[in-house]
């Protein structure tokens, strides 16, 4: 039977880079996946690239490629690459990417490069004049008016068939901008076994994007940020990357090398098919809809599991007709800061700091947008669930940390400085002030869909000498 | 039937992540009966209760049979989402952490 083994090689910026090179070097792969964008990256990516273009893309992927592909040339050229790290600049990225095969003597090095993901403003405006409406999935909001004059950036999420047409042509590398981070591996599974986007498909593409999935957080799915996190073990302090051994039918053996540390269990995959999939039975990605309820799990081997059909529905379904599209606009600024106060009696000196603090702001005409005051050691991350403490609870410190978001950056700067004044002011809450992070503007996304054929992507092949 | 207070910590693991502004947890039973216990249990109301404010839209449960867990949905949940949202948790990662904590009754039969 048919089979493909692809090695998940970074997941978001930055990640464990000694992961990917011991999936390349002890994986035995045919293909590696590079996600290196969070939902964010791309408008941050963009801006540098207006401001400098030769910027734009992830730097981090220069010294990876300089790591992997000594060990691509070891491995007789064998195994296929794709990554997500052009960003907004794909092609200076592939550049700077060909110097380094140059300099290892890679002759013959192919790069496919795609483009298009970005789309310009003017074009966004075109097509709200031509009837598309841009439809905040998140808030129900029909159209883009009330952020139009601060938007920034806009990128489509991109599928497979660009990845798959780079591999037709030669490609070793492929090197795109916003492809989702499924498709990274649902092309790599779906070239090598031929797979199509056609009827005859889609309960195996359904499984592609549910491995793809499993895959595209890297360690997340070994053990990191694990229920079991305690009793996994790094002897050499470096967590494994998933590796999926595919099938022509779409079953699946999930692996990690015997070099690196963590684990795959059951449990360690099964935490990652819930994590951020919303409605399962319809996990949409470019590629295809998953239907996640139809997956099984089964530990097979120490730190192999097999992926195989639970249901007798199908594990996929067509792929939607538009993709995902995110528009970041600008929303003020935001500025933190963090104190620590020593005790006794921490709660009710936090207590009369925040009265102070709000009193200061009033005094003074400051109004941030909003305000988030609080305690680290009690409600800083689970908020209000953690309820009141109890009277006889007096640790012997609690952090204060306090947000505001203003309109702009001189607001946000005033409200912080009123923070730093608590230290004269009170007996125990400036013990320990901290440098505070530097005041950052807010991008906000506008998550929303564009019609597929409103994406102009086009592929470049660059090459070696 | 003796009826025993215990936490979902107790009985299940958790995940949870974000996108935009909805906080999405997985929360996975160890075992068969637990389940079935939390199928029962975890509700939107109880869920939206044992947050106190701090999500905002509707809760949904996809319950999935194949992973013996729970798929919940919290809408407007994260203070704005990720890069809006004034908390250090911007991404929702221990929301998962808090929801474990909440308490529910069953039957000592049942564990």
């Amino acid at each position: 039977m048919k089979k493909v083994r692809v090695g998940s090689g970074s997941s978001g910026w930055p990640d464990f880079k000694d992961g990917a090179l011991d999936v390349a070097q002890n994986g035995d792969i045919d293909y590696i996946s590079f996600d290196h964008l969070a939902e964010l990256t791309m408008a941050i990516l963009q801006s540098q690239y207006a401001k400098d273009q030769m910027r734009g893309y992830i730097p981090e992927v220069i010294p990876l490629m300089r790591g992997l592909l000594p060990i691509w040339k070891e491995k007789d050229k064998h195994f296929k690459m794709c990554n997500n790290g052009g960003g907004a600049n794909p092609p200076e990225c592939a550049n700077q990417v060909l110097k380094i095969a140059q300099d290892l003597n890679l002759g013959g090095f192919k790069i496919g490069v795609i483009t298009g993901d970005t789309i310009p403003l003017s074009r966004v405006d075109e097509l709200r004049k031509e009837g598309w409406k841009f439809k905040n999935m998140d808030t129900g909001e029909e159209d883009i008016g009330s952020v139009r004059d601060r938007l920034l950036a806009a990128y489509a999420y991109t599928g497979a068939d660009e990845i798959i047409e780079a591999y037709e042509q030669g490609a070793d590398l492929v090197i795109g901008g916003r492809l989702s981070d499924n498709s990274l591996y649902c092309g790599n599974f779906m070239y090598p076994l031929g797979w199509k986007f056609t009827d005859e498909y889609w309960d195996r593409i359904g499984s592609a994007v549910c491995v793809g999935h499993l895959l595209e957080c890297s360690s997340w799915s070994a053990g990191t940020c694990s229920n079991l996190w305690e009793e996994i073990d790094y002897p050499k302090g470096n967590p494994g990357f998933p590796i999926a051994e595919m099938d022509e039918n779409g079953d699946c053996i999930v692996s990690k090398t015997e070099t690196s540390g963590g684990a795959i269990r059951v449990q360690t995959l099964k935490e990652h098919l819930v994590y951020e999939v919303h409605d399962p039975e319809n996990y949409l990605m470019p590629d295809g809809i998953a239907d996640l309820t139809q997956i099984k799990l089964e530990q097979v081997g120490k730190d192999a599991v097999k992926i195989s059909r639970y249901g007798d529905k199908p594990r996929g379904k067509p792929r939607p007709e538009n993709l995902k599209f995110c528009l970041a606009y600008n929303d003020g600024f935001i500025a933190e800061e963090i104190t620590v106060v020593c005790g006794p009696k921490v709660f009710q000196q936090a207590e009369k700091a925040h009265e102070f603090v709000k009193r200061r702001l009033d005094y003074l005409g400051l109004k941030p947008r909003e305000m988030l005051w609080s305690l680290i050691g009690w409600d800083s991350l689970c908020g209000p669930t953690v309820g009141s403490p109890p009277p006889d609870y007096d640790p012997p410190e609690l952090g204060i940390r306090i947000a505001f978001k203003c309109d702009t950056e001189a607001e946000a700067r005033a409200c912080r400085t009123e923070c730093g004044h608590l230290c004269w002011a009170s007996l125990g809450v400036g013990a320990g002030f901290t440098q505070p992070p530097r005041i950052r503007p807010v991008f906000a996304l506008w998550p929303t869909l564009i019609p597929r054929e409103a994406v102009p992507l086009s592929l470049e092949i660059k090459e070696t000498k | 039937m003796a009826k025993k207070r215990i936490k979902l910590i107790d009985i299940c693991y958790y995940r949870s992540g974000d996108k935009g502004d909805i906080s999405n947890i997985g929360l996975m039973a160890k075992t068969e009966k637990a389940y079935e216990i939390i199928k029962r249990e975890v509700t939107p109301e109880r869920i939206k209760s044992h947050f106190k404010g701090w999500v905002k839209g509707d809760v949904i449960i996809y319950p999935m049979d194949n992973l013996q867990s729970l798929e919940i949905m919290l809408y407007k949940a994260l203070g704005g989402g990720a890069t809006k949202t004034l908390r250090i948790d911007q991404t929702g990662k221990a929301m998962g952490n808090a929801l474990v904590k909440m308490e529910i009754e069953v039957d000592e039969s049942e564990l």
